[in-house]
């Protein structure tokens, strides 16, 4: 079968390297009705220039975004310059779907590595509850085909496969073990917007009577919708050092796309996923052999229980059941091999245009040692962090303690 | 009987009919089913505008769709909206067997919002009136010439006329003789209605509020005064929280170019037409002008199928709207992704199936199309596959 | 298998397809925007809020004060329902999602103790007579909407 072009491995070259200095997020909710859209992400900037000791002065680029279409506003870099602090600065709108808050990150890097700008500030949002995220996301079906049958961020296929793959009971009991670890994680961050409490013992109930959204996909899978904002802000390593007591820097990152539109996705035969192919150029030009062993916490972007456990294996290399079985090992538990998710992933809260940005800002403060209760208790040097989004597009980063690769 | 914010599960279940939307109702022939653990079981028949909500001691019978709460809380939380009824449903607190959607669409369409009753407003319908003259718009009663009368029951209640002429308005106590139109009703029915905790449409079919004269006036009349508002409920107004509701209405045109064109000149001619690749042989479905591995133009279309394979199906149960028509789509319903017979092995492409096929559908299982008696070259024009047995 | 050629100049097949795009959405207004909404429908009267270093009032509502960021959310101010006519337009244009029929007057009205002029329609005055300078005053509107149009337009005073 075709596959596309390989070329040599070859690591992103920097001008200069680039650390986060500061980090800001508001609550994680279902509802913001006490703010509009504004103020909502002035809270996430005033937190993130608070963290970096900083005030706007010394921001130089403001980079904005969150989904089209999803809260129906035109121009929401203008109208949020009253929030955003982008009055008399460079502003670059950015959107890429469910990526865009890691594209974000990845702008924000490249900005400053570039020599550009000095300073760079990142803010991504999304008030969920202000639009219709199923028409929204329906709408990037081709208009002329796909769009009378697409049904937004639903799909049962991945179970399917998987169920086909390990056996009904096996893949369901996984799928399930999944989510309540999820939410466990999400009960120890006070930021998380679902946190349900829930115990291994409610799975079996759940996973037969939780009500069927496509196929085996259920509504205990699926991730929540959610208000929220997360800000970042990026600097140059001579700055970062001056001002900043504990940088995280931004190693390297890759971004793949699809050519297909989703109609095309699941045939008999199977293209490679763009999660195993960014995880595969990745970890080649960077020369990690093993992820596993090398990453010391994971945050994903896991839009459902099944999808995220199925991405497990793409984007760790694993093969056949073993991404099962790590699982299974507990091996993504906080104490495991290779925590998952500390902060509850996508599937607690997921402000789309900011959850992204938010698996980069919680791997960060993890690395930090700043992640607060749901922080990993053994040291975090190497952290990865991935952006889902459209038709299967992935963005995935690296993010280092030290600067010694 | 259990309290939660102030209200109990009763409470909800005996102001249903008043809350009620007849209007909203006409088309709907179905039963409810209700069960609170620890509270009881309901079964609401609501049947072309009508309303039955009877407390059930056994089982629940004939209901088309049970809603079953775990506990008073998650039920009196979620009708209030201080639980999102949406985690509620994802923990199986609560549970609905049968139609999910019908707690979404139906509910909130036929029912007032329910609301904690008010520590017992104050204000009675004297109150009322006598804000009238001050509440009156001469701008929307020009040439308006009526007389309405109201006759109040109860210890609160009273008889009223006012008197609208010339721009102006006038109350006068007791009942005129030459009245346009009177209404009668209790007096508490009167002020629900002026404050909105009550439908006004409920009322007057339910034969609380009696007309006696000209209907039309009586329809007319909320026009001329600005609404009501409820002195005592200022305390309330920093809570109120304001939402915009719009919905933005766009049309667009969009061009399919020559190598989409081909594909809609096929459907016309009841055929999949392809492009492949000239250098990787790849056939294309949908046709797109290159292909993106080999980065080449691909100008040749071969027809594929019509039969083909099931490749991978999805059952859609979660109703979200057709962007195109803007209407909720019908579920269950399958996306098949199809495999045309001598299309290339990763060149699936996704469809509905007939909805009588559901049950019999599986991965492998062929397939062919199913035309529309006249095809105009239009995505309409394919209208399922279908079992090819 | 036949095979049949077609070139990008090949133009005989490219339709073009009427769509359509509804999407229903809600804005929330917010703590601040909703105190200020509701005092023009309740009691008819138009609030600002004042930064106390800057001394400068803001109108519409802002939690910041745009030149010191000083947070500002307490501090309201009421403005008087008159002002001067700063600056203004003169729509023509047909539109369906213009709030009035057209032509009418978009002004920007500088508001009793208020430093931001606040945008809106002008109404009751010629447009050979209208002029930068004028004084207008607050019209409310009988129906609310629950948004800035519950102040109907401005007037000559």
């Amino acid at each position: 079968m075709k596959k596309q072009s390989e070329k040599p491995a070859k690591a992103h070259k920097k001008n200069r390297n680039v650390a986060i200095v500061g980090i800001g997020m508001t609550s994680l909710s279902s509802h913001k009705e006490d703010q509009n859209q504004p103020e909502m992400i002035h809270e996430a900037v005033r937190a993130a220039l608070a963290d970096a000791k900083m005030t706007l002065d010394d921001i130089d680029c403001i980079v904005h975004g969150n989904m089209e279409l999803f809260e129906m506003q035109f121009h929401p870099d203008m109208w949020h310059v009253l929030g955003s602090g982008a009055y008399g600065k460079d502003e670059y709108r950015i959107t890429t779907g469910g990526t865009v808050g890691a594209t974000m990150v990845c702008a924000a890097d490249n900005l400053v590595a570039s020599g550009l700008y000095d300073t760079v500030l990142a803010i991504g949002f999304e008030k969920l509850q202000e639009g219709n995220t199923t028409g929204g996301i329906t709408n990037m079906a081709d208009p002329l085909w796909f769009r009378n049958i697409q049904t937004g961020a639903l799909t049962g296929t991945t179970a399917a496969m998987m169920i086909d793959e390990f056996g009904a009971e096996r893949a369901k009991k996984a799928a399930m073990k999944y989510r309540i670890l999820m939410d466990k994680h999400a009960m120890l961050n006070e930021r998380a917007h679902r946190r349900f409490g829930l115990e291994y013992d409610q799975a079996e109930d759940l996973m037969k009577t939780s009500p069927q959204l496509v196929g085996e996909l259920r509504l205990i899978h699926m991730c929540s919708q959610s208000d929220g904002a997360c800000a970042m802000i990026f600097t140059h390593e001579k700055r970062a050092k001056k001002v900043c007591k504990k940088p995280v820097w931004v190693r390297d990152h890759i971004t793949v796309h699809r050519e297909e539109n989703m109609s095309n996705l699941y045939a008999f035969e199977k293209p490679e996923m763009t999660h195993h192919y960014a995880a595969r150029k990745l970890f080649d030009r960077n020369g990690i052999k093993d992820p596993v062993k090398y990453f010391d916490v994971f945050e994903m972007y896991d839009p459902s229980a099944w999808w995220g456990l199925d991405w497990t294996r793409e984007f760790l290399q694993l093969k056949g059941d073993e991404h099962l079985r790590m699982l299974e090992d507990g091996e993504f538990d906080l104490d495991g091999k290779l925590p998952l998710n500390p902060s509850g992933g996508v599937i607690a809260s997921n402000p789309i245009g900011a959850t992204a940005m938010l698996r980069p800002a919680e791997a960060a403060l993890q690395i930090r040692g700043d992640a607060g209760g749901h922080q990993i208790k053994k040291e975090v040097r190497h952290a990865l962090a991935s952006g889902f989004g459209g038709t299967m597009w992935t963005v995935l980063m690296m993010l280092e303690k030290d600067l010694d690769w | 009987m259990a309290e939660f914010y102030g209200t109990t599960v009763a409470d909800i279940f005996n102001t249903m009919p008043k809350r009620f939307k007849p209007e909203e109702a006409k088309e709907e022939d179905i039963a409810i089913g209700y069960e609170c653990k620890g509270e009881g079981k309901w079964k609401v028949t609501i049947k072309h505008g009508t309303i039955k909500v009877e407390e059930v001691k056994g089982d629940l019978k004939g209901c088309a769709t049970t809603i079953r709460a775990a506990d008073a809380e998650t039920f009196i939380g979620t009708t209030l909206g201080k639980i999102q009824a949406m985690d509620a449903l994802t923990t199986g607190k609560l549970r609905v067997v049968g139609d999910v959607k019908l707690l979404m669409t139906l509910l909130p369409k036929i029912f007032v919002q329910y609301t904690v009753p008010e520590k017992k407003s104050s204000v009675v319908a004297k109150d009322i009136i006598s804000t009238i003259t001050e509440r009156f718009r001469p701008d929307k009663a020009a040439g308006v010439d009526m007389k309405v009368g109201y006759d109040l029951a109860g210890p609160d209640g009273g008889k009223w006329t006012i008197v609208i002429k010339d721009g102006k308005c006038a109350v006068k106590e007791g009942l005129a003789k030459d009245l346009t139109v009177k209404m009668t009703m209790p007096a508490e029915i009167y002020v629900g209605m002026m404050l909105g905790t009550i439908s006004g449409e409920s009322a007057f079919t339910s034969g609380q509020v009696k007309l006696d004269g000209d209907m039309m006036a009586a329809g007319a009349t909320s026009r001329f005064f600005n609404k009501f508002v409820d002195p005592n409920a200022q305390a309330s107004e920093a809570e109120e929280l304001i939402t915009i509701k719009v919905t933005n209405s766009i049309n667009c045109r969009f061009a399919t170019g020559t190598a989409y064109g081909m594909w809609f000149k096929g459907l016309k001619e009841k055929k999949f037409l392809a492009n492949v690749c000239p250098k990787c042989g790849r056939t294309q479905i949908t046709p797109r002008e290159i292909c993106a591995f080999c980065r080449v133009r691909c100008n040749e279309f071969v027809e594929l199928g019509p039969k083909g394979t099931i490749t991978a199906a999805d059952v859609v149960y979660f109703a979200s709207p057709d962007p195109l028509t803007g209407a909720v789509r019908k579920t269950p319903y399958a996306m098949c992704w199809i495999l045309l017979d001598n299309a290339s092995a990763q060149e699936a492409f996704c469809f509905d199936i007939k909805r009588e096929d559901l049950p019999k559908m599986k991965i492998g299982a062929r397939v062919r199309p199913v035309w529309a008696k006249e095809t105009k070259g239009t995505f309409t024009d394919l209208l399922y596959f279908e079992l090819d047995k | 298998m036949t095979t049949m050629t077609c070139k990008k100049e090949d133009t005989t097949n490219c339709f073009v397809f009427e769509g359509k795009m509804a999407l229903p959405n809600q804005y929330f207004v917010g703590r601040l925007g909703s105190k200020f909404i509701i005092a023009l429908r309740d009691k008819k009267k138009i609030l600002g809020l004042k930064c106390p270093k800057c001394k400068k009032t803001f109108i519409p509502p802002r939690e910041y004060c745009h030149f010191c960021q000083t947070k500002i959310d307490e501090n309201w101010v009421e403005l008087g329902n008159e002002g001067v006519l700063v600056n203004y337009t003169i729509v023509r244009y047909l539109g369906k999602h213009l709030p009035k029929k057209v032509p009418y007057i978009l002004g920007q009205i500088k508001l009793k103790g208020a430093d931001t002029p606040l945008t809106h329609i002008v109404e009751g005055v010629d447009f050979k007579d209208v002029r930068i300078g004028m004084k207008l005053k607050a019209v409310f509107a009988a129906k609310t909407t629950n948004t800035l149009l519950d102040l109907d337009h401005f007037e000559p005073l």
